[in-house]
């Protein structure tokens, strides 16, 4: 009996001994060169930027890293550990909204001595993990230590809209640890990928676990990433004895209120508010929105997170006391994307008279941070007041390049543009088809019903040589992303 | 006989010289003493209503400014001074003879203010201010502070300029002086008068400290206000109702076939307003009021004040009920319409820009704090409350004048005061009432009204956004009337 815990233990040690070596073999630092683009200046190409982060080779001869590290690439090299020599890279695939992609390498050579890591499963509360990466403090490979300190839904902060499971270590995570795996056991059970600034809160810092991963990995497999689904609603806990009572909720029976159902969202036309989900997918909802899954309570979107486009969920609800079944198939929640921090897109615009027409997003909104009230009430409600039903895009005038044909166009900055000769905008392409109609003059006019800003054809004729020397204006409009 | 006549010739010169010098000093010193005769300190005790908690008031806490004592027995003061008063004392500033005061008016578009003493024996000995004519630009004028010792201390300044511009109650825009000066903090607030030659050439209002330039409320619109206090029953300043755009662009002026110089487009019309009641509509052009023409800012040419704002005109010039044609340029055509000037009717406002001296309403259904959209709500998220209050309602406040004309308050459940009622409700602040048991709700007494029907026993309020339903037990809500009132010390459930 003895002798076998014995053996046992020293098969442990050699797991772990072996790990120290197989881990640094498959780890890669990848250093990005990536341009942003000025959303300020959307025809010039952007400034160059570049950055350090981590990544580990997996399965198929890729390279799994963040897709903060890779964002807006333009040149990518990968090294690994005892190979000085940068390997030219390209991304496979980008998922921005769970912070994950994939890598290959154009030479094979490089895969040479390396081995893929294998994924664990979710790490139990207070056990020990270990961060690989190359953090601010040095150019060579850092280790650090800590323990799973909370498992959790949290937002992700690269996409700045989505929440999905995140798992909280106190293992001191850094710019540069970015992409690294966290081992425990010789698997990988996280990806780090942010954490808080030292003033906000200590030993804080997160790593992307293996459900998010492995979702990943398994939507790519089709050779595409498609984003994550939703339901496009929001719900409510149902504690309130009067409210359960109103709706028909039984004493014992449990569920939640649907509060809104966003239009064009997947749960549009089958679920509306007032009515109480019951059941998703079988398991029981608890009043407070949680189902009981892997022996955690855990909030009901974790049935749709593991879920793809074009999946259904069943849903069991009560609608005016009456029990009813609902399916729903799952789609990309758009329009929510527009409040999303945007990547690998070139700005979109278009350029009449000196004026720099842009749709509305969040690249836009952080650059430009209008004080428009109207524009911010219109930004922060175009869902939630269904605003997008009446214009997918927010189309704005945003900049003003000083002309004389523009001399009095000034008060309209950050105006939402509703009309061009009689023609509702309704995205950026409706401007650009307005500007090609040859008419004698061009009447805009914004939301608010302020005057209307009069450009005469002649006078934006004049001024376009002029004004795209002046201002180094190199195109005159891009549609695509 | 040369040498004397040159040396008479020197004396006279000198003497000339002497009573030149000794003029101004000897206008000094009378201001001084004829001033000090019509000077009070004005102490004034306010408390301001917690919108948060309307049913509260805020510690309260004094201003002092200095009141200018005019004909008839009253002294002027800003509104600001006296806004939520509890207490009001004057003080003689030699003697420190004190009185309690009353507020006889108060209008805070204006921002003036006439208090009566409660003894008006009080005022014996005492000398009324005069009220001065207009001035210009780069005239002088003295702010008239008081030392410990009642003492006055001056302070020269000079006119910078002279527009119509916002009121702090942001009601509207009337006549404005600048006057640069460098005044010192003295008497606790900036309510303090301003004279040139012994007359009050207005009522200093702010003081920025930075660019050294102090507001004067001038005697344009003193004379407006002390008009309207004797006339038979006070209406205060007419306002247009419209806002406008220059026209300077050359582009499109040509668009709307405006050939005349000058000229003004409308961009929006206050509903039920005099422009509204009159019939004029957004995309108008105004050209000329009263006969006046107007130039492409909005400026007429004032006999006093030269080119300003037309609303000089329409607001401080005429009272109330004047009628004035406006001459319109609508789709290419001139016509005439006559205006029939009101004053704002805040009574279809959708939200209140500035609310003083009044409690403000609520109703408390069952824990739930319903209370009306104003910008004085607004403001209680600080000085950043544009960015800082929650954006719908920042929205609503700011354009309400695009809401449907009949849209009514804006109702809002403010915040939620935890009661046996409200499990599962906390954390619901500042989200827009629509309905309650199915009547739309467009103040706080169709609230209080639909609140009196349940439906199947429960109250049904629903909102614009999320949760947009919840329910109250409404038997269960009767019943904990008492505790709920006892446990968070309301004096009453709800204030219309």
């Amino acid at each position: 009996m003895s002798r076998f815990s014995l053996i046992a233990l020293a098969f442990l040690c050699s797991v772990a001994a072996l790990n120290a070596v197989e881990i640094s073999k498959s780890l890669v630092r990848i250093e990005a060169t990536s341009q942003e683009p000025n959303y300020k200046t959307p025809w010039s190409p952007g400034d160059v930027s570049s950055g350090v982060g981590a990544g580990f080779v997996v399965d198929g001869k890729r390279i799994m890293t963040n897709a903060h590290v890779v964002s807006n690439a333009r040149f990518l090299t990968v090294s690994k550990e005892g190979d000085p020599n940068p390997y030219l890279a390209k991304v496979l695939h980008i998922a921005h909204d769970c912070d994950l992609a994939l890598l290959s390498v154009e030479t094979p050579a490089f895969f040479k001595g390396t081995t893929p890591l294998e994924f664990g499963g979710i790490p139990e509360i207070e056990s020990v993990v270990s961060a690989y990466g190359y953090p601010v403090g040095g150019t060579r490979l850092s280790v650090t230590r800590g323990i799973v300190s909370r498992i959790d839904f949290q937002p992700y902060s690269h996409s700045g809209m989505d929440s999905h499971l995140a798992i909280q270590i106190d293992a001191a995570i850094n710019p540069g640890n970015s992409g690294g795996p966290v081992m425990q056991n010789g698997k990988v059970v996280g990806v780090a990928f942010q954490g808080y600034s030292g003033d906000v809160a200590q030993n804080v810092g997160y790593m992307i676990p293996t459900p998010v991963i492995q979702r990943f990995l398994k939507d790519v497999q089709d050779g595409q990433y498609d984003h994550y689904v939703d339901l496009a609603l929001t719900y409510r806990n149902l504690f309130n004895p009067a409210s359960r009572r109103a709706l028909g909720l039984e004493d014992e029976t449990t569920g939640v209120q649907v509060c809104s159902v966003y239009s064009g969202g997947a749960a549009d036309g089958n679920l509306k508010p007032g009515d109480v989900i019951l059941k998703i997918d079988g398991h029981t909802v608890s009043s407070d929105g949680t189902i009981p899954l892997e022996n955690e309570a855990v909030p009901l979107d974790e049935v749709v997170e593991r879920k793809f486009k074009g999946d259904k969920v069943e849903l069991e609800i009560l609608r005016k006391g009456k029990p009813m079944s609902v399916t729903v198939q799952l789609k990309e929640p758009w329009p929510f994307k527009l409040q999303s921090n945007l990547y690998d897109e070139k700005p979109r615009f278009v350029v009449a008279g000196g004026l720099v027409f842009q749709p509305v997003d969040q690249n836009f909104m952080d650059v430009h941070d209008p004080s428009d009230q109207r524009l911010n009430y219109i930004f922060d409600y175009f869902i939630a007041d269904q605003l997008h039903t009446d214009r997918p895009e927010i189309v704005v005038l945003s900049t003003i390049l000083p002309d004389p044909v523009n001399a009095y166009a000034e008060e309209f900055r950050f105006s939402v543009v509703v009309e061009v000769n009689g023609h509702r905008i309704k995205r950026i392409e409706d401007i650009a088809t307005a500007f090609d109609e040859q008419t004698d003059c061009y009447v805009i006019k914004f939301a608010g019903g302020g005057r209307p800003l009069v450009l005469e054809r002649k006078a934006i004729e004049e001024a376009r040589p002029r004004i795209r020397e002046r201002y180094d204006v190199t195109a005159e409009k891009n549609l695509k992303k | 006989m040369k040498s004397i006549h040159l040396q008479r010739a020197v004396w006279l010169a000198l003497i000339l010289l002497l009573a030149i010098q000794s003029a101004p000093a000897e206008d000094d010193t009378s201001t001084s003493a004829s001033a000090s005769k019509s000077l009070l300190r004005v102490n004034s005790t306010n408390q301001v209503y917690e919108f948060f908690q309307p049913w509260i008031k805020k510690p309260p806490f004094s201003r002092r400014g200095i009141g200018a004592l005019i004909h008839g027995g009253r002294i002027l003061v800003t509104a600001e001074l006296v806004a939520n008063s509890t207490f009001i004392e004057l003080e003689k500033p030699a003697t420190a003879e004190k009185s309690t005061a009353t507020v006889e008016r108060v209008d805070y578009d204006c921002n003036l203010a006439v208090l009566r003493p409660a003894d008006p024996a009080f005022l014996t000995g005492m000398q009324p201010l005069a009220l001065n004519g207009p001035l210009k630009v780069g005239d002088e004028a003295t702010i008239l502070q008081l030392e410990p010792n009642g003492d006055i201390a001056q302070t020269l300044g000079r006119i910078t300029s002279i527009s119509v511009a916002g009121y702090p109650s942001e009601s509207g825009a009337l006549l404005l002086f600048k006057l640069g000066a460098t005044l010192q903090q003295r008497d606790g607030s900036f309510t303090l008068p301003a004279v040139r030659d012994g007359r009050l050439i207005g009522m200093v209002m702010r003081y920025d400290a930075r660019n050294q330039s102090a507001d004067i409320v001038p005697t344009a619109v003193i004379r407006h206000f002390l008009a309207e206090l004797d006339s038979p029953s006070y209406r205060g300043f007419a306002r247009l109702g419209v806002a406008f755009a220059p026209l300077r662009d050359p582009q499109l002026r040509r668009y709307i076939g405006l050939k005349e110089p000058g000229g003004i487009y409308v961009t929006d019309i206050t509903p039920r307003g005099s422009a509204d009641a009159a019939g004029i509509k957004k995309g108008d052009v105004i050209l000329a009021v009263d006969g006046l023409p107007l130039d492409q800012d909005g400026n007429y040419e004032d006999p006093d004040y030269g080119r300003i704002l037309f609303s000089h005109l329409t607001n401080t010039i005429k009272h109330p009920g004047a009628v004035l044609p406006l001459k319109i340029l609508r789709d290419g055509k001139t016509l005439e319409l006559p205006v029939t000037m009101q004053v704002a009717n805040r009574d279809h406002a959708i939200s209140e820009t500035h609310l003083s001296d009044e409690a403000p309403k609520y109703v408390i259904l069952g824990g739930l704090v319903f209370i009306e959209l104003s910008r004085p709500y607004l403001k209680e998220w600080g000085s950043k409350w544009a960015s800082t209050a929650p954006q719908r309602l920042v929205y609503y406040d700011a354009f309400q004048n695009e809401l449907p004309a009949d849209r009514g308050r804006i109702i809002i459940l403010s915040q939620v005061l935890p009661t046996p009622d409200t499990i599962g409700y906390e954390g619901l602040e500042n989200i827009v009432v629509t309905k309650v048991n199915g009547q739309q709700i467009k103040s706080l007494a169709d609230l209080s009204k639909a609140a009196k029907k349940p439906v199947d026993g429960f109250h049904k309020i629903e909102f614009e956004e999320d949760p947009k339903l919840l329910f109250l037990d409404a038997a269960s809500i009767q019943s904990n009337t008492d505790e709920l009132k006892k446990h968070y010390l309301l004096p009453a459930l709800e204030h219309l």
